[in-house]
């Protein structure tokens, strides 16, 4: 063993920062490890800002936040656990703010929020377009003010399981080579979603789904692994966010023709229905050739330049380096492209997972606060809060509890598998499954889903592991070897995508980001009100079901 | 880079030198590169489709690919670029071929990727987190702070620690342990916090040896920083407060201070009173045959008794005005146009980003600087 601590982090982004810095307060050693600096993580590409029920721009609580919640999620979200986000939700955004985050102001001088989709009220607050960025710097502002060891650039390879626990971590040391094995009484996982898994994504290169494999290899459940939410507004070809606060602030969505379509699809709501409807109006349009070269519009002319500098600057930043664009003058294309996992590692609502000592918060886990579809603003405050919420109950376990162990043969079992790796010098590299992975999922396994395609896509992945078990990896050096690092993270997607596609083809409805309209174009509340979960069974996905948590809420029709 | 396989794109041939380093052996090389791309690449699709397709040993550090997480910070024509905001179009229908080298003032691991620790050492030596005062938020909630007041920090905010000025600092290279833009920038978002009460402290931390007045005015930073932070006017604006708030034993800005107040007596700034005024009489003594030697060659004027300007009103009573609107301190830097500006600029052409050849500011296929990796 390399080191040992009481929690251990993996992954240090909003999520893994904040259980960190709440681990450290409750009095535990805690240490993170994170493939990339903590800055450099994807939290900070998040842009419109964070959901909680402030009240500072109109009235609101709680209450009205967890309903457009559980709406919003197709009533497949966990009604305790949304009631505990919204109802945290407002303490733990003056803590950022007391700590230091530079949100944008009301008149008044309180934090300022924007309408976002699908909510009651004007709940998302926010800093200009860089929310993400703003909270991922004051939690490392905070992270270093308490001195909390990280092992940067140390990429999370296995789970130590012993004895029925989570006892540590092995990983490979990116910057000097070698595998390094650190101890911990617990494990929180935080290592944001899987959006790799696609050729259009908003999602960074880092984003591998490195946790929920990790877990799933571990024997833990995934759970609603279907689950992927496509953002409405992403630029081509690559997927480029631009902000769901563009249509807070009053931008609109037009087709080929000039016509706000949404009108046809959420009349009330119109552009601020939420993305999943909105993803699927863009993409009947763009089928129906009402598209241009594939995209729709996004037009923020009349919100007037002066708006657009001081709240969109980033937005226009991205729409003049990517397309060429001042989206003072002209709309931009924008696609759907797939942004968001609100599936994960399955977890009650402090974290824990069934394995005893293993916690997940963030986007790597499914609480679920967001059932079918995730509301924007959501994601970052479930961050912040389960990440709360574990970061405590990780300490105060490894706090009560004393022992480590690391058993020796799972280090040379790790490095007999490692040298077999890279003592590989025939066979195929990479980058080539790796991209038909994202093309195919992408096309059948996207914003609508035929039973065929799923099956066809099964079948895909399946030769894709094949080929997989012979890859080369070029660099055989110790130094910065982002060529192994790269192939290990193509062997976690190959496995989240087989689990996805068997819950796919299991769900048989349409619900939130869900939609079979070929063949149960409907929601079915009567055999489908439930979370699919996949466990791997001798290295294949075994799916069960699991009931959603219903407090208050009863099923309705959803329509904006 | 998954787009790049898809057909009825269009595509060009792309040309690319890259210093790699091979930290084991410590072999230096610049290798050439060729191959096609569609169009709107970036130089990051670049190195990825490199990578990929033809050696899968070239290293980088890379993440978002949308200018936000600073990790692909490096050096096109040995001048800092984020690689995801460099397009490369208008840089092959020029014909040129790009040098592609590590950041410098960093040590370097492995061909494009350096040694961040120093870069973060010094980020953690500004004491880089809210300091508060007594002062508590009302009823539990929030600070009460306007958004003008915000807006201080509003470019400072901007920064993703990727490096690109620290990169590009001449103050740093003559002297490796001055704090160097990116610190102090991050220094100034808290200086300039209304919610900050530790100010004077900072600014003391920040005046010493290797602080603020150590910076030459270069302005590299400012011109290299892909977010438009503009680190130089966060350091003028350092320095500004230091001077209002009385911290100002440090001799940069004493030297400062002297220019101001030889505006404000006699109208004209009196060079040979300078050192002295800034160094002390002792070490200006000793400088005193440097200075006769200058003074022989005409390059000071004759240290005749001071007179005072004909119009010297005109500079008293802008000092007046500037103290008067309160524009002493960090006040006083105008802030906020250049990043805009430059944005404005970028739209002119059909791409943006940093790829135009009017920003290759210096010598194509030159080594990288940097020192070795221990």
């Amino acid at each position: 063993m390399d080191a040992q601590h009481d929690v251990l982090v993996v992954g240090a982004g909003c999520a893994g920062m904040r259980a960190a810095i709440e681990a450290f307060d409750a009095g535990a050693d805690v240490a993170m490890i994170s493939k990339i600096h903590p800055t450099r993580s994807h939290s900070g590409a998040a842009e419109g800002g964070i959901n909680a029920a402030l009240g500072n721009a109109s009235e609101d609580d709680p209450e009205t936040h967890a309903f457009d919640t559980v709406k919003g999620s197709d009533y497949l979200g966990d009604q305790d656990a949304i009631e505990i986000l919204c109802r945290e939700a407002p303490g733990d955004v003056y803590q950022l703010e007391n700590w230091g985050a530079v949100f944008s102001r009301t008149e008044d001088g309180r934090i300022a929020q924007r309408p976002f989709g699908a909510a009651g009220a004007p709940r998302t607050a926010y800093a200009a377009d860089i929310t993400g960025h703003v909270l991922v710097q004051v939690l490392y502002e905070q992270v270093v003010k308490r001195d909390i060891l990280t092992y940067e650039e140390w990429f999370a390879w296995k789970l130590v399981v012993d004895d029925g626990r989570c006892q540590g971590v092995i990983c490979w040391d990116l910057l000097n080579g070698g595998l390094k094995v650190v101890g911990a009484k617990t494990v929180i996982l935080a290592t944001g979603g899987a959006g790799r898994l696609y050729t259009g994504t908003t999602n960074a290169y880092s984003c591998t789904g490195d946790g929920m494999a990790l877990a799933l290899r571990a024997g833990v459940a995934l759970k609603d692994m279907e689950m992927m939410q496509f953002h409405p507004t992403t630029l081509a070809p690559t997927g480029v966010l631009i902000t769901e606060g563009c249509r807070g602030e009053g931008a609109y969505l037009l087709n080929s023709e000039g016509e706000r379509f949404l009108k046809d699809y959420a009349p009330n709501a119109m552009e601020l229905a939420s993305r999943d409807v909105i993803s699927r109006a863009e993409q009947t349009e763009i089928d129906q050739g009402r598209g241009i070269e594939g995209n729709v519009l996004l037009d923020l002319r009349h919100l007037g330049a002066e708006k657009i500098l001081e709240r969109l600057h980033g937005t226009r930043e991205l729409s003049m380096v990517f397309m060429g664009i001042d989206p003072i003058h002209e709309p931009i294309p924008v696609r759907p492209g797939a942004h968001y996992h609100m599936g994960g590692v399955d977890t009650d609502a402090w974290g824990q997972t069934s394995l005893t000592g293993l916690y997940a918060a963030g986007e790597v886990a499914c609480v679920s606060v967001h059932g079918a579809n995730r509301l924007g603003g959501n994601a970052l405050m479930e961050t912040i809060t389960f990440g709360k919420r574990s970061g405590r109950h990780a300490a105060d376990w490894a706090l009560a509890n004393t022992t480590v162990t690391v058993p020796e043969g799972v280090v040379t079992d790790a490095e007999r598998e490692l040298k077999a790796l890279l003592d590989r010098r025939d066979g195929e590299r990479p980058w080539k499954i790796r991209d038909e992975l994202a093309a195919t999922m992408h096309e059948n396994f996207g914003v609508f889903r035929r039973e065929d395609q799923m099956q066809r896509q099964g079948q895909i992945v399946d030769g894709l592991r094949e080929r997989y078990e012979r890859v080369v990896v070029e660099d055989k050096g110790d130094v910065f070897n982002s060529d192994l690092t790269q192939a290990l993270e193509l062997g976690f997607l190959l496995e989240l995508a087989e689990a996805m596609v068997v819950c796919g083809i299991a769900r048989k409805e349409s619900r939130g980001a869900h939609a079979r309209p070929h063949d149960f174009p409907e929601r079915d509340d009567e055999n489908f009100l439930k979370h699919t979960l996949v466990t791997s069974v001798d290295g294949r996905p075994r799916l069960d079901w699991k009931p959603v948590t219903m407090t208050k809420w009863e099923p309705k029709e959803r329509t904006y | 880079m998954e787009a790049a396989t898809k057909p009825a794109e269009k595509t060009m041939q792309v040309r690319v030198k890259i210093w790699r380093y091979d930290s084991q052996t410590g072999d230096r090389a610049l290798k050439e590169y060729e191959l096609e791309a569609p169009e709107w690449v970036t130089l990051l699709d670049v190195l990825d489709l490199i990578k990929d397709q033809q050696d899968g040993t070239l290293a980088y550090r890379k993440s978002c690919r949308m200018m936000i997480c600073g990790s692909c910070g490096m050096r096109m024509d040995g001048a800092a670029v984020l690689a995801c905001k460099t397009r490369m179009y208008d840089i092959v229908q020029a014909g040129h071929v790009p040098v592609i080298s590590a950041m410098g003032n960093l040590p370097i691991v492995k061909d494009l990727v350096v040694d961040m620790d120093p870069f973060w050492d010094k980020f953690k030596a500004m004491k880089p987190y809210l300091q508060p005062g007594y002062e508590e938020p009302t009823e539990g909630k929030e600070y009460l702070v306007s958004q003008e007041r915000m807006n201080v920090i509003h470019k400072e905010a901007l920064c993703i620690n990727c490096g690109a000025c620290v990169s590009e600092c001449n103050a740093m290279e003559s002297d490796p342990a001055f704090l160097g833009p990116q610190a102090l920038a991050k220094g100034m978002r808290f200086v300039g916090d209304a919610r900050d009460a530790n100010t004077v402290e900072r600014l003391e931390d920040y005046s010493g040896e290797h602080g603020i007045w150590e910076c030459t005015r270069c302005y590299f930073c400012n011109e290299r920083c892909p977010k438009g932070v503009d680190p130089r006017d966060a350091i003028a604006k350092l320095g500004a407060e230091a001077m209002k708030q009385g911290v100002d034993t440090d001799m940069g800005a004493k030297h400062a201070r002297w220019f101001v107040k030889s505006a404000e007596t006699t109208g004209w700034l009196r060079e040979t009173e300078l050192v002295p005024k800034t160094q002390g009489v002792i070490s200006a003594i000793s400088q005193m045959k440097f200075a006769m030697g200058l003074a022989v060659k005409g390059k000071v004027p004759p240290p005749i008794p001071p007179h005072v300007a004909d119009r010297v009103d005109e500079s008293r009573a802008l000092r007046k005005l500037v103290k008067e609107q309160g524009r002493d301190g960090y006040a006083g830097i105008v802030q906020g146009e250049r990043a805009l500006a430059r944005l404005e600029h970028e739209a002119s052409g059909a791409h943006g980003g940093m790829g135009s050849l009017e920003s290759a500011d210096v010598t194509p296929g030159e080594e990288p600087t940097a020192g070795k990796a221990d």
